[in-house]
């Protein structure tokens, strides 16, 4: 399947709500609802013409103005490739989990969690896992993040 | 009676961080029933350097000797998919012979790390001699990225726009005569190893990577195509010029320690291979093309993915058109690899255990990055 049938076909089986990002790169990029994304996992793992049955990556972003989840999917049947985000405000920070249908999830979302301070709804191992057990600067990937022993030099 | 004084409960033991076999620093915390295992807990972390904070504090030419270390045994490759990424950005036009010169590091480095997962899976399973024998041809090699860019391990070569120098007029020859014995001496390594009955007795059968798990943790290279996965991205969405050499793809499907060791073996044969018609093809010309030392590439998003050693290694770049990225996530395979040894390691034995993550070939910084 090319670009423009893959997303089309997406668009035409699944019912939720699905928005386009229009780039020069060779896979699709959506956005998808935080509320459909379990739905839509689960729709791009089963469905027989797509089997994206890899998770390979899952970024925390932070725009400045709100979190966003990047999840890049791939299907080694097909040779396909997905990428698909969720847009998280500040003032409601959580996303649902997905590791029942990948495990390799529980530790992308763990990282989330405590690189950023995404809450993740059905997670029930949040834990420290890079940062040290008595970490108490907060959350070190958000950009208005400052550390104790950060200096900022001037600009040159 | 036995059962009224005897009692059995599950015990706990620490094993690592600084344990001999876990290649780093891991911690696994073992519940063991005597030597079964029951779970598996890694803690990892110990080599946090926030590596993806400081990168977004530097420039795309600052960014290169951090990848070096977030992946220091394949340091060649994480250097070339940060570049491809940053590339990928932009409309630099990479001259062809910088495209030659990466693809010969990219292969001599990846034979350097299957050379030392061989070496070092043997020695973790009491085998002393394969472990000389294969630094012995590994050394070679660190030779010729010395002569290159005068590092052996962090080697700060492939930059955002080519490479850093051009080789060195010994190097040719030298490489080849390096190609020219490599087939003979993984023969050697075959008849120490791939028949010895102690080294099927540890290995065959033992670690089964089952295609369901291959998905659900998302393993990727040789260890996915020891179990009948047969997807690489050199083939399957070539980068760089690898749509232009002539190489197999070897693929196992025993699913087991034994056939990660096939893999490796035969994937150094076919890194050879390339490197041979690399270096038959290297045309002359610029090494690298005219890049400012503000780069600054286009406001955007981009995922690259390579295959390094050990699986796809990627790098989710975010730039917002400064001269910093704005966002980088490195994906390292080590990460999924270490997350799947729990379900793999279920139910048995502790020895298994280290053949498994020698096998596996994870590597620590990639993972705490």
């Amino acid at each position: 399947m090319t670009k423009q049938e893959l997303t089309s076909y997406i668009q035409e089986k699944f019912s939720g709500e699905i928005q386009v990002i229009e780039n020069d790169q060779k896979e699709p990029y959506l956005i998808i609802q935080p509320k459909d994304l379990h739905r839509f996992c689960r729709f791009i793992y089963d469905d027989t013409r797509l089997l994206l049955t890899f998770l390979m990556n899952m970024s925390g972003v932070d725009t400045k103005e709100r979190f966003e989840v990047v999840y890049n999917v791939c299907s080694y049947r097909y040779k396909l490739r997905l990428y698909f985000k969720i847009l998280i405000p500040y003032d409601k920070a959580e996303f649902d989990t997905i590791r029942d249908i990948w495990p390799v999830a529980d530790w992308f979302e763990r990282e989330i969690w405590e690189l950023f301070g995404v809450n993740v709804n059905g997670h029930p191992n949040l834990k420290r896992f890079l940062l040290p057990d008595d970490w108490d600067q907060g959350y070190p990937m958000r950009k208005d993040w400052q550390g104790r022993d950060v200096i900022t030099l001037p600009e040159r | 009676m036995a059962e009224d004084y005897l009692k059995t409960e599950e015990m706990v033991v620490n094993m690592g961080p600084n344990h001999p076999s876990t290649h780093g620093v891991a911690r696994l915390i073992l519940h063991l029933d005597g030597e079964v295992i029951h779970e598996i807990e890694p803690v990892i972390g110990y080599l946090h350097r926030a590596i993806e904070k400081v990168v977004e504090n530097r420039t795309y030419a600052q960014c290169i000797p951090m990848m070096d270390r977030f992946e220091y045994v394949t340091a060649m490759m994480a250097d070339w998919s940060f570049a491809l990424a940053a590339e990928r950005l932009s409309d630099i036009e990479i001259p062809e012979r910088a495209e030659y010169l990466r693809v010969i590091m990219g292969e001599l480095n990846r034979m350097a790390s299957h050379l030392l997962c061989v070496g070092v899976t043997a020695l973790d399973l009491g085998a002393l001699t394969p472990f000389l024998y294969t630094f012995r041809e590994r050394e070679d090699i660190l030779d010729l990225f010395e002569m290159t860019c005068g590092q052996r391990l962090t080697y700060n070569y492939i930059w955002v726009g080519g490479v850093a120098k051009d080789i060195p007029p010994e190097f040719t020859p030298k490489c080849r005569e390096f190609l020219d014995k490599i087939d003979a001496k993984v023969d050697d390594y075959e008849r120490v190893l791939t028949k010895n009955p102690i080294w099927l007795a540890r290995n065959k059968d033992v670690g089964m990577i089952p295609e369901k798990m291959v998905y659900d943790y998302g393993v990727t290279g040789p260890s996915a195509r020891a179990s009948g996965i047969n997807f690489d991205v050199r083939r399957n969405d070539p980068y760089s010029i690898y749509d232009r050499f002539d190489f197999k793809v070897p693929v196992y499907h025993g699913c087991d320690c034994y056939d990660r060791y096939m893999m490796r073996i035969q994937e150094i044969r076919q890194s050879a291979r390339i490197v041979r018609q690399a270096l038959e093809n290297l045309p002359e010309g610029p090494v690298r093309a005219k890049v400012s030392r503000t780069f600054k590439p286009k406001e955007g998003e981009v995922y690259s993915r390579i295959e390094s050693a050990r699986g796809e290694m990627g790098v989710h770049l975010i730039s917002d058109g400064s001269p910093k990225p704005f966002r980088v996530r490195l994906r390292g395979s080590s990460y999924s690899h270490l997350c799947a040894i729990p379900e793999i390691c279920r139910g048995l034995k502790i020895a298994d255990l280290v053949a498994i993550f020698a096998s596996l070939d994870i590597i620590l910084p990639e993972i705490d990055r």
